[in-house]
């Protein structure tokens, strides 16, 4: 069959509104405020053997890790009719344990078509620590693991699962609220691409759906082709595992031959004991983000991009842990460090289209505990903006989300509703972004009053080392958690559980960017 | 004489109405931007002298105060703590793949965000007093700085107005125009409540002064203003809440829609209004819908207003080749500088050009042979793109159009299909200069039955000034809980019901004519998320059923909220009813213009144009055929059926031929 070009436009945009309509209804249906409003999900339409074609991606850090979920389900299991598979395990196809994927395979007139997925940040999932994103030594103590299993079979719900997921979080209302909205997600995907291949047939369809990764794998082909042939190295390092050890460094080099690249992690920090620990999924959604970020937002997601880039991370890394290594801060914290010397590296060869660091962190921040007042359980968790690095075109804006992630944070009105929890100021810290020909972005200063006795987990990072400058720029200024208790302020670790007594104030403070020239 | 004036960026559209006769009358002027009360007069001075005169105008001064950042200088008092929640917004980057696009920068630079030493609490307790003292030293720092405007937002006012109401005091005695947040929007949630203060503190002085200009230009003359949620509002009012104008011309394009829509008996219509650089999408399922999280230049506007879905797709985008071998169109627009290739001085091919090689616009044909196009200037625009990608200038030309539909197609997939309902539910309603030529191939793309070209596709949205009623949105956030007694809930409402009364009341719309529609937000405790359910004693019943239907599941045991309380009051205006028309003998070949060969995906095809002025009701034909309007151009398409109903609207259905 030959490819028209003009259909090959049409079906881009075919293929793209699928997922675009399963997170419409992910989003409509879903209970959480972290999945409705922060957003912090996203969906995927796959092809038989598992290559992504579409994906609606609200979360750069899902963009690799969905087609490593569909590869592990398939792997693992036999799909039928009315199957769905449900998983979190970070060394199966998972990310970090929060990350929930439901994977549906899509059959038309007996015959495979493809597969649907969708995944969703769930706000517990049992562990050490309200929130799931503890400081832990090993990952069975993060939460509930889920291996690939099918949590439908032939269209039948099964209960047992069900019922084991449910009994295993600390907000099982809640998760029974989005989890009912993945599905009903995954369920408008199978419909949609039925509807589909019902439309056009399904040698056309796989056709272009071929064609479309072909498409995209030229396109980021022109991209490198772009580049400067060379090899570019770069180096910066994590704080600390949470335990006591630190620097982690990560290392890259990123060797460009004409229109390939290759991207090497030799050279980086082993896996370490605290939750720190990147899966490989996790480093492959860094390298996708950043090329994808280098070619034009027309450019569809899928996994035709990542054919003309090979990744190396060493087994037994920060960057590619094996079990049982604990990984959740591997989703949230060390992915911005991989997106800090990948672009740091790519820096060298396009110094014209790069930033210098952003905060190079979420600042993750969950507050769990009894709440008397409403009598009943809380579990609060935000991530935190900060600083952006400057571009060598203008300065870095200040208090915004960077790379990784972009969720939304919660209004203070809306806090007081919710939780014992008073947001006594919000504001930009000012000069923490550094110095140059462009300023770096200032970070934020969020303080919180506990009205109650509580537990806080803090999962942050450039506290000790800071987001680098460019090009001359001045690093940004490091991040600081502060306690202040009867009016004294008391330094916190970047990473770990701390007691807060009614009264304290949690102040957390984040990094700026650097600067540029 | 009733008299709907809508301004646009290129015309400004008069449509009359005579009370006397029952007539409608429309007409065209050109916009003069920089003073858009000019054309306006210009136009008034064509009508005969019939007193008295109501005009309802649509504006695009607030709109274009904030896209073109020419508001007021504005100053925003902030609780203590939180000068910068109008520069954190949500914490989110507007793309997430792109390293230099910044978010819109704050109406009110850091420096003009002031702080003050107070706190209310989430139920309207004292929690830090007012530091009154300190006002003075805020109010010199305006003065100093030649604010214009005032905005306020405290946390909790809409729960305990007192200290906002101080501040306010105090500036206004100092000769501030100030906007209070628990007056704009007394609804939680700081950021939203404090942008649409801020915006209606930045386009207020500007509406203030172009309406007072306009009411000197036209003495004895009685005008209203049309705003956003569909309604119109007295000039006073519209100058004080600016903000509720901000898209007042496209809110009476979607009034007037949903009147032809359901005159013309498809009350549900997904209307289509296609410009040159820009199209905007609504879904009107008998009723237009209310948003109420909508944005103006990027910034949150939450006041209530008509659901409009823009997408930067139209006549002038451009059609190129990108990296991968890909045909493109859009996001970039030719614009009206330089235009599209055949206005003879742009280079690179537009949708509209492509339209213009596929047969589907001639050129002699065009505004009335007005516009002189250049065809061989758009033939060879095509020609150097499909060089590149290995096609004939036609087959380019068709692809570009295919493309600029599937843009389209999947803006009005995201209004229809993610909100849950069916496109083939629907009939298209086109209009829009270009909107006509894209809707039969549009309607097909999205399975949908029929498209509808209304009569007065050219001005409807100041056809929509002249059928909108007075409309007052009153709000309150209460946050109690769902089993709080109806009586307690009734008394809440009450003075929402009050103040939805004394603005009618205002406006001077007689007690006979008012209607008060009362509502609420729901959810379940540990939602961030509300449904609108009416305001009935079976309130808490009906919000579990509503989950249920809107997300498929409810539970009855759970902990309801009661979020806002909301009053929507209607002045019901004497509006006009469309006139119906009647059939006269004249066949369409009376209406014929030429025979054209039009370019279509299977073939070319000599296709009858016919000049919609002599089409008259009733008459049918089958497509292909091209119905020619002085400002807008409609394609049937080959297998499709056209017909002429009572009230002049072309109706299309698909393959019906």
């Amino acid at each position: 069959m030959k490819i028209d070009i003009v259909r090959l436009e049409i079906f881009k945009h075919l293929f793209a509104s699928i997922p675009e309509e399963m997170g419409a209804a992910l989003q409509r249906a879903s209970f959480s405020p972290n999945i409705k409003e922060r957003r912090d999900y996203s969906c995927a339409l796959f092809d038989p053997q598992g290559e992504m074609i579409a994906q609606a991606a609200h979360i750069p850090v899902h963009l690799g890790a969905m087609p490593l979920s569909v590869q592990a389900a398939i792997g693992s299991m036999a799909f039928a009719e009315g199957d769905m598979a449900i998983l979190n395990d970070p060394y199966q196809g998972g990310t970090h344990l929060p990350d929930i994927t439901l994977i549906a395979p899509v059959f038309t007139g007996g015959q495979l078509a493809g597969f649907v997925a969708n995944r969703a940040h769930h706000a517990d999932v049992g562990g050490m620590a309200p929130g799931s994103m503890p400081v832990a030594r090993e990952l069975v103590q993060e939460g509930l693991i889920l291996p690939p299993v099918k949590l439908f079979v032939a269209g039948e719900l099964q209960t047992g699962v069900w019922d084991i997921i449910l009994r295993n979080t600390r907000s099982p209302q809640e998760r029974a609220g989005d989890l009912r909205a993945q599905i009903a997600a995954n369920q408008r995907g199978v419909r949609r691409l039925a509807d589909l291949v019902a439309a056009y047939g399904l040698p056309e369809v796989q056709h272009y759906a071929a064609a479309l990764l072909d498409y995209t794998e030229r396109l980021t082909r022109a991209l490198i082709a772009r580049l400067p042939d060379g090899s570019f190295e770069f180096a910066d390092a994590l704080d600390d595992d949470g335990l006591g050890n630190g620097p982690l460094p990560i290392r890259v080099r990123i060797d460009i031959h004409g229109d390939e690249a290759i991207v090497d992690f030799a050279g980086t920090a082993s896996q370490a004991q605290g939750s720190v620990n990147a899966v490989y999924a996790i480093t492959l959604s860094a390298v996708y983000y950043v090329f994808r970020c280098l070619v034009d937002s027309e450019v569809p997601n899928n996994t035709g991009s990542l054919r003309a880039i090979r990744v190396h991370a060493p087994e037994g890394s920060l960057v590619n842990a094996r079990p049982p290594a604990p990984v959740v801060g591997g989703n949230v914290e060390t992915s911005q460090r991989i997106v800090d010397v990948l672009l740091g590296a790519l820096a060298q060869a396009l110094p014209d289209h790069i930033p210098a660091a952003s905060q190079g962190t979420m600042n993750n921040t969950l507050i769990g505990g009894w709440d008397p007042a409403r009598g009943r359980a809380f579990t609060y968790y935000e991530t935190v903006a900060g600083g952006v690095g400057a571009r060598p075109t203008a300065d870095g804006p200040s208090g915004l989300h960077s790379h990784m992630t972009n969720t939304l944070n919660t209004p203070a009105e809306a806090m007081e509703y919710a939780y014992p929890i008073q947001v006594l100021r919000y504001e930009l810290r000012e000069n923490t972004g550094g110095a140059g020909k462009h300023r770096g972005g200032d970070g934020l200063r969020r303080d919180l009053l506990l009205q109650t006795e509580a537990t806080a987990s803090l999962l942050s990072e450039r506290r000790t080392r800071q987001p680098y400058g460019l090009a001359g720029g001045a690093p940004g200024a490091v991040g600081e958690n502060v306690l202040i208790r009867e009016g004294v302020e008391q330094p916190l670790p970047a990473k770990g559980q701390v007691h807060l007594r009614a009264g304290d104030v949690l102040s957390v403070r984040t990094p700026g960017g650097g600067g540029w020239g | 004489m009733r008299i709907g004036v809508d301004t646009g960026g290129t015309f400004t559209d008069f449509v009359v109405f005579d009370p006397a006769s029952g007539q409608l009358s429309s007409f065209k002027v050109r916009s003069t931007p920089h003073d858009p009360s000019a054309a306006i007069l210009q136009g008034l001075a064509r009508l005969q002298a019939h007193a008295p005169r109501h005009i309802v105008h649509g504006s695009t001064v607030a709109t274009n105060a904030v896209l073109e950042r020419k508001g007021a200088k504005v100053a925003l008092v902030n609780t203590a703590g939180f000068r910068d929640v109008l520069h954190i917004a949500r914490q989110e980057r507007p793309a997430l793949y792109d390293l230099f696009a910044d978010p819109p920068a704050p109406l009110v630079p850091r420096q003009h965000r002031l702080e003050i030493s107070e706190r209310i609490a989430a139920d309207g307790s004292l929690r830090t007093p007012l530091d009154e003292a300190a006002l003075d030293a805020l109010i010199a720092h305006c003065q100093r700085e030649g604010i214009e405007a005032v905005a306020i937002c405290l946390l909790f006012s809409f729960a305990n107005p007192a200290h906002e109401q101080a501040i306010a005091s105090r500036f206004v005695a100092a000769g501030f125009n100030v906007s209070a947040s628990h007056q704009i929007l007394p609804e939680f949630r700081e950021y939203e409540r404090a942008s649409t203060t801020v915006l209606n503190a930045y386009v207020s002085p500007v509406m203030s002064r172009y309406l007072g200009k306009l009411a000197a230009a036209l003495p004895g003359y009685h005008v209203q203003v049309m705003q956003s949620n569909g309604g119109m509002s007295s000039p006073h009012q519209a100058a004080q809440q600016a903000v509720r104008c901000i898209l007042s011309g496209p809110a009476g394009g979607l009034v007037a829609a949903q009147a032809v829509a359901n005159a013309a008996g498809h009350p549900r219509v997904l209307t289509f209004d296609m410009g040159g650089t820009s199209t905007d999408v609504a879904l009107i399922n008998g009723v237009a819908q209310v948003s109420r999280n909508s944005r103006i230049g990027g910034l949150p506007v939450h006041v209530p207003m008509l659901a409009i879905h823009t997408v930067g797709s139209g006549g002038g985008s451009i059609a190129w080749q990108d990296a991968g071998g890909g045909l493109q169109v859009g996001p970039h627009s030719a614009g009206a500088e330089p235009g599209p290739a055949a206005y003879g001085r742009g280079e690179l091919p537009t949708v509209t050009d492509a339209n213009l090689l596929l047969g589907r616009i001639q050129p002699h044909l065009f505004f009335g042979g007005q516009m002189a196009l250049d065809a061989e200037r758009a033939r060879a625009a095509f020609e150097q793109l499909g060089a590149r990608l290995g096609l004939s200038a036609e087959a380019c030309a068709l692809g570009a159009v295919q493309i600029a539909n599937a843009h389209m197609a999947r803006a009005l997939r995201v209004i229809s299909v993610e909100k849950g309902h069916d496109p083939r539910d629907f009939t298209l309603l086109a209009f829009g200069g270009a909107g006509g030529l894209h809707a039969a191939e549009l309607a097909r793309a999205l399975g949908a039955p029929r498209v509808l070209v209304p009569h007065y596709a050219a001005t409807l949205s100041a056809l929509g000034m002249l059928l909108a009623d007075v409309v007052k949105d009153v709000s309150q956030t209460v946050m109690l809980p769902g089993d709080t007694p109806f009586p307690q809930l009734e008394q809440r409402l009450a003075p929402l019901l009050e103040r939805g009364h004394a603005e009618l009341a205002a406006e001077g719309v007689p007690v006979a004519q008012m209607q008060l529609h009362a509502s609420a937000d729901l959810r379940y405790a540990g939602q961030s998320f509300e449904l609108n359910l009416p305001f009935t004693p079976q309130l808490l019943a009906d919000f579990h059923q509503a989950h249920q239907q809107a997300y498929g599941y409810h539970d009855a045991a759970a902990q309801v909220q009661l979020v806002n309380l909301r009053v929507q009051a209607v002045g019901q205006t004497q509006r006009p009813t469309l006139p119906v028309y009647e059939p006269d003998d004249a066949p369409v070949e009376a209406a014929l213009l030429g025979r054209y060969p039009v370019r279509f995906a299977d073939a070319q095809v000599e296709t009858p144009f016919y000049d919609a002025a002599r089409l008259s009701v009733g008459l049918q034909f089958t497509g292909p055929a091209v119905v020619v309007r002085p400002d807008t151009t409609i394609l049937v398409g080959p297998g499709d059926a056209a017909e002429v109903d009572a009230f002049l609207n072309l109706i299309i259905t698909l393959g019906a031929a």
